[in-house]
């Protein structure tokens, strides 16, 4: 039994879920039992994020969080790499249309986090989490360098407000509205 | 407390080699003391220090009227009294003491504090009784929103205790994505809580819905 003890250390979250068996309703407080579910945790590089509009990608991975330490929460701003993109045989045409040949796969983009599996705190003292991580995207990364070798200017500055697709699927959080997504907000088909 | 009970334990060391007696009365004093001890850390060194000293004074008391008793038969009568007025002494001491109210001891604050908060917010919108397995309606008013009340209906998924702070977990299918909101209960911004039907489980937390068909999470 000590072994078992012993092997079970290397992993930290799963010590934790033994020992505090009687405490778990204590010590776990809102994000699930620590004992059957993993903890959800921050959007960080290699995390794989559906995506939501109709701008062309299907799949991104993020390559670099721009707000926090740990990593993204809802309603931040990723960098991303698209790892899969709609294919030429999807709708052309009418509401649903891709954006055409906006985000091909490969290109790197700006996408802003719509939906997180990992629980937000609210100020009325509510919390909030989806079943999938989603992103929104606002713009492609240019690259550094131009074609003639000369350095391009870096605008993402400005802080993206708009996204690149015309629709966005799915429920939208109302933190956009504090991350001045307000055109998110407005596509939006359901307002959580 | 179990900082105190840990410096309560050599201050009862302590004391007790400096009761020798084989008094009944001193003896009984005891508890009562330990009783008073453990109230607060602040008052530990007063209180042991009073304590030592009522001892003292009672052993005193007690040996006077022992060597009073002893000296002649006679004297009897006069040392039963001495007991008597000593006892009536102290009883006199001790109803002087007594008459105040019942104290509050460290451990009961957050729970009184707690319930007076929850009595607040029952006066303003009463708490219906919620457990695992309601399906509630809950209309929220969202500063943010400013304009209607938002609307949350879904199966309670659980609900934790926690005074002021006892909060419901809802899950419902929202556009066909799986959304779980904690409200905290007692909270002013929930303008109706209302439970719409009632799903039997058999457990207090329904973390499994989470890994079932979105088909058992949905309600019109």
């Amino acid at each position: 039994m000590a072994a078992a003890l012993a092997s079970r250390l290397t992993k930290g979250r799963s010590l934790l879920g033994g020992l505090t068996n009687a405490f778990s309703g204590l010590v776990s407080s809102s994000s699930g039992s620590i004992l059957s579910q993993q903890q959800r945790t921050f959007i960080q590089m290699g995390t794989r994020l559906k995506v939501v509009d109709n701008s062309g990608a299907k799949e991104v991975m993020c390559i670099q969080s721009l707000r926090g330490k740990k990593g993204a929460r809802l309603g931040d701003i990723v960098i991303c790499s698209v790892k899969e993109s709609a294919t030429k045989v999807d709708v052309k045409k009418g509401k649903d249309a891709i954006q055409k040949g906006k985000v091909k796969k490969g290109s790197v983009v700006y996408g802003v986090v719509v939906r997180a599996a990992m629980q937000k705190g609210r100020v009325d003292g509510s919390q909030v989490r989806f079943d999938d991580n989603a992103v929104v995207i606002l713009g492609i990364k240019e690259k550094k360098t131009d074609e003639k070798g000369k350095e391009k200017k870096q605008n993402y500055k400005g802080g993206f407000n708009q996204p690149l697709g015309t629709r966005v699927f799915g429920p939208v959080p109302h933190e956009m509205r504090l991350k001045k997504q307000l055109k998110i907000l407005s596509l939006a088909q359901h307002l959580v | 407390m179990a900082t105190s009970s840990h410096l309560l334990l050599p201050q009862a060391l302590h004391m007790i080699p400096r009761i020798p007696s084989k008094n009944l009365g001193v003896s009984s004093l005891i508890p009562s003391v330990n009783s008073r001890i453990s109230l607060s850390r602040v008052s530990l060194n007063h209180s042991s220090s009073n304590v030592g000293f009522a001892i003292g004074s009672r052993k005193r008391r007690e040996f006077i009227a022992k060597a009073e008793e002893s000296s002649t038969v006679g004297e009897d009568t006069e040392a039963v009294p001495e007991d008597v007025a000593e006892t009536v002494e102290d009883n006199e001491v001790e109803e002087a003491k007594t008459p105040w109210k019942p104290r509050t001891k460290l451990g009961d604050v957050m729970g009184i504090l707690n319930q007076k908060a929850i009595e607040v917010s029952e006066k303003v919108r009463p708490v219906p009784e919620i457990r695992t397995g309601d399906i509630v309606e809950i209309k929220l008013e969202v500063p943010e929103n400013r304009r209607r009340l938002s609307i949350y209906k879904g199966i309670v998924m659980s609900r934790q205790n926690a005074g002021i702070h006892t909060t419901i977990r809802i899950r419902r299918i929202i556009a066909g994505i799986g959304v779980e909101i904690v409200f905290p209960l007692y909270s002013p911004n929930i303008k109706e809580i209302k439970v719409v039907s009632h799903r039997k489980v058999r457990r207090a937390r329904l973390y499994y819905l989470r890994d079932k068909l979105p088909r058992l999470s949905t309600f019109k």
